[in-house]
């Protein structure tokens, strides 16, 4: 009996501003907070409420056979406690049913892993603090920032404490091994892996409405069809996606929504399944198949590797000199430039500069703020070399 | 292939004599369209060391009228004597004032082009051919070409610019064949919006009476349909092409970056906009020194205006230059700056990216729409303008990046392409039997 573990994945970055060359030294003020508010209660109203609300039926209607999983990032959470509050309620009362699991990720959706271990630990215990906080749950699976993973993250994770740890389930990776199994990452002791059917998970994340597949329009008796294509020895089937994909990615019209209702109700009619989330699964399935990830991959283009984030020279130079300030901003201690600090790493950041073309660039475009990759860079380190004068003139009167 | 159209193309520039991008356009595309279609080119001005293959060219200079047996028609030209003609400078290529037709043809006449059949091919023996005698050449072109187009079998017109309209519609009424628009510039373009002058007139009525007209941009398509009320289903877009060059890097000598400007200093290219743009850029980087390339009605006002600023030993003036010049500019220049009012195309922004200059150009501007990598403001953005030019020079990340993905944009363009998207509205549009 195969197990469903379906996560969604909950983000808003905080946008900045279109901040121009004349600005540096006079402007500190670097986040677009009239379109932060607005992209978060059309993306509030248009999707977390409703779905929200959809899960919440689902498993008062399945109370022991429905679960679901969520990460949600911490810029997102400061943003919904400041703004709306009613989501995070929301939240919290799916949380009371005991059938919602939180995970792990880096407080700023950043790269941190990347660039500074010693940030990035800071920004998971962050995280995981603020979960506490809101849901009284420790995190005990780790998501990295757009499922990046390599080997030694896996080893980095689990001297953190963690678990589980969740990635991309990619071929070449996993060369004949069986990705609806859990794995060992290389040179861990005690943490499992668990894969993202990027199949599965992509038919409603990204095909949902287009009309050019063949499969279109996916009905729940279809992707039925494909789960149950899935070879015998399955332990479990990880439908990893955005949660926006509901009501915002595909909006209401397109039927999602009721798309989504129906096929769970199916699943959970269907003694065949079992929904399961990553602890439960880590806790449950032994498994003795080592995933060995040399190089960094992700979730993310058609590449699944770092180049969303870290592929042209704007990319580079931007987040080496982010990254160029941690001692600084570490010694000053200053809440405040930690923080802004921090909020500039968001990886969305970066993703607004990649100059890739074809359907990955109209996704970037989708997404980007600003009408250009190279606008998005210029604002960005303007931004930088304000904050890297702030940052002199602190450390000169703390002198 | 079964039956290579038959093309009768008009031009007007054409190398070696060029003063803008009309003469490269017309040039790349023929040469590549002769490939496709039986192509005869009538030109003003014509050089035999500057003959292409497989295109007959038949330059009005050299022409012998004497030997051709004449007929004309009735095609009446009323709504250009009916204007008022208004004295002022409202071509752009030269700056005297113009007569048109007024001093040899009153305005009342109705002159229909069967009255007048003794041109006087002089007017083409000129280096400029947008000097004093514009519209006696005009209307000298449309009568002699109409002559040689009557003795010659064609399924189609294609005309370059409002220089050869009163030609193309002759022709086209005399003929009955199918007429093309091709527009590289706009009297709207040069002298805005509200220039509803002769030259607006002649352009509005030959696209009325064309069956397809083929703008360089999207954006002028635009501009088309908005200031000349013609319907899209008849407008088809092509973008220019660009012939490849053997570029190159120099040293400039100077220690200072260079920002260049390089245009025909009119209002339309938006010199003015460049000289504030540089101020300001000076305001707070002042080891850069900004060059504008090229001459027009607005230089002596921009020299005056800089010594006033003085600004005179950062902003420098070369007037006109020739392609090798030009080239060596390009080769040291840091950031290539087009601040266009109104700009159907731009080649002269793929130029500049060929030589691994970024560019800086106006909203207003074609280009953009072949080549994405550049940073746009629109034109009257004098902050947004120096502020991206600022950043050229600032951060290399970007600089590389804008040339890296610049060459990437050109290998997407060519005359080869610009001349099958032209076939294809001949074949597709034009000629498909219904």
């Amino acid at each position: 009996m195969p197990n469903i573990c379906l996560y969604f994945q909950v983000h808003q970055p905080y946008r900045l501003v279109e901040y121009s060359f004349f600005q540096i030294g006079n402007n500190h003020f670097y986040e677009n907070a009239i379109l932060n508010k607005l992209v978060l209660d059309k993306v509030s109203n248009n999707c977390y409420e409703k779905a929200n609300e959809l899960i919440g039926k689902l498993i008062e209607k399945y109370p022991h056979k429905f679960k679901v999983t969520y990460s949600i990032s911490g810029t997102a959470l400061v943003q919904f406690e400041n703004h709306r509050p009613d989501i995070i309620d929301s939240f919290q009362k799916l949380n009371k049913t005991g059938n919602v699991e939180f995970l792990a990720e880096t407080f700023y959706h950043s790269l941190a892993f990347n660039y500074n271990k010693e940030e990035f630990e800071f920004q998971v215990q962050k995280h995981s603090k603020a979960i506490e906080k809101f849901f009284k749950q420790k995190p005990t699976v780790f998501r990295n920032t757009e499922l990046i993973y390599n080997n030694d993250l896996a080893i980095e994770i689990e001297k953190l404490g963690f678990r589980g740890i969740i990635t991309e389930g990619l071929p070449h990776i996993l060369k004949r091994k069986n990705q609806y199994q859990l794995f060992l990452p290389k040179d861990t002791k005690k943490i499992k892996a668990i894969l993202r059917d990027h199949n599965l998970s992509d038919d409603i994340a990204y095909r949902f409405s287009d009309k050019n597949w063949k499969q279109y329009p996916l009905t729940p008796k279809k992707f039925l069809q494909s789960m149950s294509k899935i070879k015998d020895n399955a332990e479990t089937i990880n439908i990893f996606i955005d949660y926006e994909t509901f009501g915002e990615h595909h909006d209401e019209e397109s039927g999602i929504l009721k798309f989504f209702e129906k096929l769970i109700t199916e699943i959970c009619e269907n003694e065949l399944y079992s929904f399961k989330t990553p602890s439960e699964l880590i806790q449950n399935i032994e498994t003795n198949q080592i995933l060995d990830c040399p190089e960094y991959i992700s979730w993310a283009d058609t590449e699944k590797d770092l180049s969303a984030w870290i592929g042209n020279s704007m990319q580079y130079e931007a987040l080496a000199k982010i990254y160029s300030f941690k001692d600084k901003v570490w010694a000053i201690d200053d809440e405040e430039m930690l923080e802004t600090w921090r909020k500039l790493q968001t990886s969305d950041h970066f993703y607004y500069m990649s100059t890739k073309q074809s359907t990955d660039g109209e996704v970037h475009n989708y997404f980007s703020p600003f009408n250009s990759p190279y606008d998005a860079y210029i604002y960005y380190m303007n931004i930088l070399s304000d904050f890297e004068l702030t940052l002199k003139k602190i450390i000169k009167s703390k002198k | 292939m079964q039956n290579k159209p038959k093309v009768l193309m008009l031009g007007w520039e054409f190398p070696p004599l060029i003063n803008g991008g009309l003469g490269v356009a017309t040039s790349g595309l023929s040469k590549e369209l002769s490939k496709l279609v039986d192509l005869s080119l009538i030109l003003p001005k014509s050089d035999i060391n500057y003959v292409l293959k497989n295109v007959e060219t038949i330059g009005l200079n050299n022409f012998d009228i004497e030997n051709f047996k004449l007929r004309s028609s009735d095609h009446d030209y009323t709504f250009l004597s009916n204007i008022d003609f208004v004295q002022a400078n409202l071509l752009p290529y030269q700056e005297k004032e113009i007569d048109l037709f007024q001093k040899k043809y009153a305005a009342t006449d109705q002159f229909s082009l069967k009255d007048k059949l003794r041109a006087d091919i002089d007017v083409f023996n000129t280096n400029d051919l947008y000097d004093g005698a514009i519209g006696e050449r005009v209307y000298n072109f449309a009568k002699l070409a109409s002559l040689i187009a009557l003795q010659k079998d064609f399924d189609i017109i294609h005309a370059h610019d409002w220089m050869t309209f009163v030609a193309a519609m002759e022709i086209k009424a005399q003929s009955g064949k199918k007429l093309v628009l091709h527009i590289h510039s706009l009297e709207i373009d040069r002298n805005g919006p509200d220039s509803k002058g002769w030259i607006y007139q002649l352009e509005k009525s030959a696209m009325d009476y064309a069956d397809a007209i083929i703008p360089v941009s999207h954006y002028t398509g635009e501009m088309i349909r908005n200031f000349y009320s013609i319907p899209a289903s008849k407008i088809y877009p092509v973008h220019n092409g660009i012939d490849q060059v053997q570029s190159f890097r120099s040293d400039s000598s100077l220690p200072e970056k260079i920002v260049l400007f390089l245009g025909r200093i009119t209002g339309q290219k938006g010199p003015e906009y460049f000289f504030e743009t540089a101020s300001k850029v000076l305001e707070f980087i002042p080891n850069v020194r900004f060059v504008m390339a090229g001459s027009g009605n607005m230089l002596k006002g921009l020299i005056e205006m800089g010594a006033f600023k003085h600004l005179g030993n950062k902003i420098h003036f070369t007037g006109f230059l020739t392609q090798e010049k030009v080239r060596h500019l390009y080769s040291i220049a840091d950031v290539y700056v087009m601040p266009s009012v109104s700009e159907p195309f731009g080649l002269s922004a793929l130029e500049a990216a060929q030589f691994g200059v970024p560019v800086v150009i106006s909203k207003q501007s074609g280009v953009a729409e072949v080549m994405p990598s550049t940073l746009k403001a629109d034109y009257w953005d004098v902050e947004k303008m120096a502020s991206n030019i600022i950043s050229i020079l600032k951060y290399k990340g970007l600089r590389d990046q804008l040339v890296k993905d610049a060459y990437h944009d050109l290998s997407k363009i060519s005359w080869t392409k610009s001349a099958a998207d032209v076939y294809n509205i001949y074949t597709h549009n034009l000629l498909a039997t219904n």
